[in-house]
């Protein structure tokens, strides 16, 4: 009689079969078809030198405050708070720019503003995570009680320092403040200028060859312009928006956290079985706090790119960021009930987010509010999804 | 008696408010013995593992780790002491990998916080099938084990882990019967290593009759009886696990109905 083993049960997969299991197939799949479609609707300028930096900014936009998002619910908890912290600390840097530090403490530098900001939206972020782990009530109630409060509190001070509900018409700190440049100017220059370098040759390159005829060559340089290897045609671009090189370090730092750290394996576990990871030593709570804080750090590095990106602020900012954070991350494969997910799932659906909210400026047919009926019809669609793979992991089917 | 006891509780009391959940309790446990906890719904099993591992304080009583006086104040403190407890929800996180649940919260880490990956697949994989189950992808999500799987998988953890007293609440009792042999025969290799104290919680008389060397019965918070297997003839086992009622008597009010 022959043995059998437990393992001789388990069928060896081969590659393709392994990537179609992936928990980020369905996320990807929406990207490809998101920007073939737009690639087509928009006749290519959706992604020649200036739409790219369009889209690449907002993209970059909603990633930064998705991935703190993702990372809480892989935890297990939510945070209504996001957008409101996006205004807050829109409102505390740009009022201090304006009127200097606190308390008489003199001109306020952009690093410094920063610097004060961040560590009240810490603050706040820490505040937040202790209610919710010391009440042990629903974060989606606590950090809804914070959406108003910092929404109000944004309102109020605006009101009180700048007798206004927004600040405007600052001095462009780009300009003289490294840390600036950073947030709100421009990065990767050296891309497009390859990209230049590439686009002159093909052209020098093209004037040389015999073989085609005036109109070919033409019609070649006209095609190539589409993918505007040549800029000539089309509009200077310099660089990406900064708030891209912010997206892939944020993502990264959680990607490298979320994979292979033990504090990745604590996050899971917090949010897969609260109980059992406590009783196994994984701190619960401190992984929470800490998450309820990143998101907050999230969102400030969000409003930071956007005051010194324009010069202002204003007590609406980030209206629904926190709403869309969390439909990304639901996108990206982020289980509802937490435990499950990973950051390139989330990749692709900032993605697939970034270029819907932008299509209107590329398909000048469309009408904006598509945008909402995508979001709800995708949002949905992946709900579905992730419960398909959670039963499908946990044995349900 | 040869051997030493590795763990002995004497007197243990707990109260929950004026509710009296153990009313002195003492218990010992040798190495290489499988000590069966016997009880009916609500007699305090669970209550005195708790204690033991460290997750309830006792009012009163002491615990003894080979004859010095100990106290858990919480589950870390027991788990030095060598106390490993297979709680009956396992303590396993479904999404997360074999692996990953093996080394929950004990992760092997680099310099940097950096997982051990590869390390800790293999630990994983080697420590399992030396107590049954050969599981060839510990990268598995948890959720697509069975049950005996799973608390093979617990166990393994428990003992990787240093536990010299290996606590068992109701591992059988959520599973069917192929399932259960399967866990009653993991049992019984880690009792074969002669170094680990098992307790065995168990509502199955005939489980405990399998694997037991030695038998408490608890009833509404105390001890009613006591004893190695020869020591305690076998009707005595039935009427102890009803609670002390004479079997004769349940007859008749059964059949009074
Ligand atoms: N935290 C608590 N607070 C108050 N009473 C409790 C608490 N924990 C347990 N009890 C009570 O103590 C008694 C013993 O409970 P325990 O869980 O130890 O029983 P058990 O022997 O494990 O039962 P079962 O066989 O059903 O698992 C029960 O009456 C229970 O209601
Ligand atoms: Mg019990």
């Amino acid at each position: 009689m022959s043995e059998r083993s437990e393992s001789d049960r388990l069928q060896r997969e081969g590659w393709l079969q392994r990537m179609l299991r992936r928990p980020e197939i369905g996320s990807f799949i929406v990207m490809v078809l998101i920007i073939t479609a737009l690639a087509i609707a928009s006749e290519g300028k959706a992604f020649n030198a200036l739409g790219l930096k369009n889209n690449i900014a907002i993209i970059s936009q909603l990633g930064i405050i998705a991935v703190g998002a993702a990372l809480l619910m892989i935890a297990g908890e939510f945070d209504l708070s996001i957008g409101p912290m996006i205004a807050f600390a829109g409102m505390s840097i740009a009022v201090m720019m304006k009127w200097g530090l606190p308390f008489g403490l003199g001109e306020a530098t952009p690093f410094l503003a920063f610097l004060i900001t961040l560590a009240m939206t810490l603050a706040f972020g820490w505040i937040i995570g202790n209610i919710v782990v010391r009440s042990g009530l629903s974060s989606f109630i606590v950090t809804l009680a914070f959406w108003f409060f910092l929404r109000g509190l944004t309102e109020v001070c605006f009101r009180l320092i700048n007798q206004n509900t927004n600040v405007s018409g600052l001095p462009d700190f780009k300009k003289e403040s490294w840390f600036a440049e950073q947030m709100g100017g421009e990065v990767f220059g050296w891309l497009f200028d390859a990209w230049y370098w590439i686009g002159t040759k093909v052209s020098a390159g093209l004037e040389f060859t015999g073989d085609m005829t005036k109109s070919e060559k033409l019609d070649l340089i006209n095609y190539l312009s589409f993918l505007n290897i040549n800029r000539k045609m089309e509009q200077w671009v310099t660089g990406f928006d900064a708030r891209l090189f912010w997206f892939i370090l944020i993502a990264g730092v959680a990607w490298y956290v979320l994979a292979r750290t033990q504090l990745g394996s604590w996050i899971y576990a917090t949010g897969d079985n609260k109980e059992s990871a406590r009783a196994n030593g994984v701190p619960v709570n401190r992984v929470k706090i800490g998450l309820f804080m990143f998101s907050a750090f999230c969102a400030t590095i969000f409003a930071t790119c956007q005051v010194f990106d324009t010069n202002s602020s204003d007590a609406a900012k980030g209206m629904f960021k926190e709403l869309e954070a969390i439909a990304i991350a639901v996108v990206g494969g982020i289980l509802m009930t937490g435990g499950f997910g990973s950051i390139v799932g989330v990749i692709f659906g900032a993605v697939t987010f970034g270029l819907v909210a932008n299509a209107v400026f590329f398909i000048p047919w469309i009408d904006g509010a598509w945008f909402r009926v995508f979001v709800g019809t995708v949002l949905l669609a992946a709900v579905f999804a992730n419960e398909r793979i959670r039963k499908r992991i946990t044995g349900g089917i | 008696m040869s051997k030493q006891a590795y763990m002995r509780v004497e007197n243990i009391e707990k109260k929950f408010g004026p509710f009296i959940a153990l009313g002195g309790v003492d218990l010992s446990v040798y190495p290489g013995e499988v000590h069966a906890l016997l009880g009916d719904n609500g007699a305090g099993k669970s209550t005195l593992i708790k204690i033991l591992s460290g997750v309830h304080q006792p009012s009163s009583g002491s615990i003894y780790i080979e004859g010095a006086k100990r106290e858990f104040r919480n589950p870390r403190d027991a788990a030095a002491a060598g106390i490993g407890t297979v709680y009956q929800d396992l303590a396993i996180n479904q999404l997360m990998s074999v692996t990953r649940n093996f080394f929950m919260g004990r992760e092997l880490t680099s310099r940097f916080g950096s997982l051990r990956m590869d390390e800790m697949n293999q630990i994983a994989h080697d420590e399992m099938l030396k107590i049954g189950i050969d599981f060839s992808d510990p990268t598995q999500a948890v959720g697509t084990m069975s049950g005996g799987q799973r608390q093979t998988l617990a166990i393994a953890r428990a003992i990787y882990f240093g536990a010299k007293v290996l606590i068992l609440d109701e591992p059988t009792s959520a599973l069917g019967q192929k399932q259960q042999m399967e866990v009653l025969k993991t049992i019984k290799r880690v009792r074969a290593r002669g170094d680990i104290a098992i307790i065995f919680i168990t509502h199955n008389e005939i489980h405990s009759r399998l694997i037991a060397d030695r038998y408490t019965f608890l009833a509404l918070g105390k001890v009613i009886g006591s004893g190695t297997k020869a020591e305690l003839e076998g009707e005595d086992i039935r009427r102890l696990m009803a609670g002390g009622a004479e079997i004769k008597d349940l007859e008749q009010e059964l059949s009074a109905i």
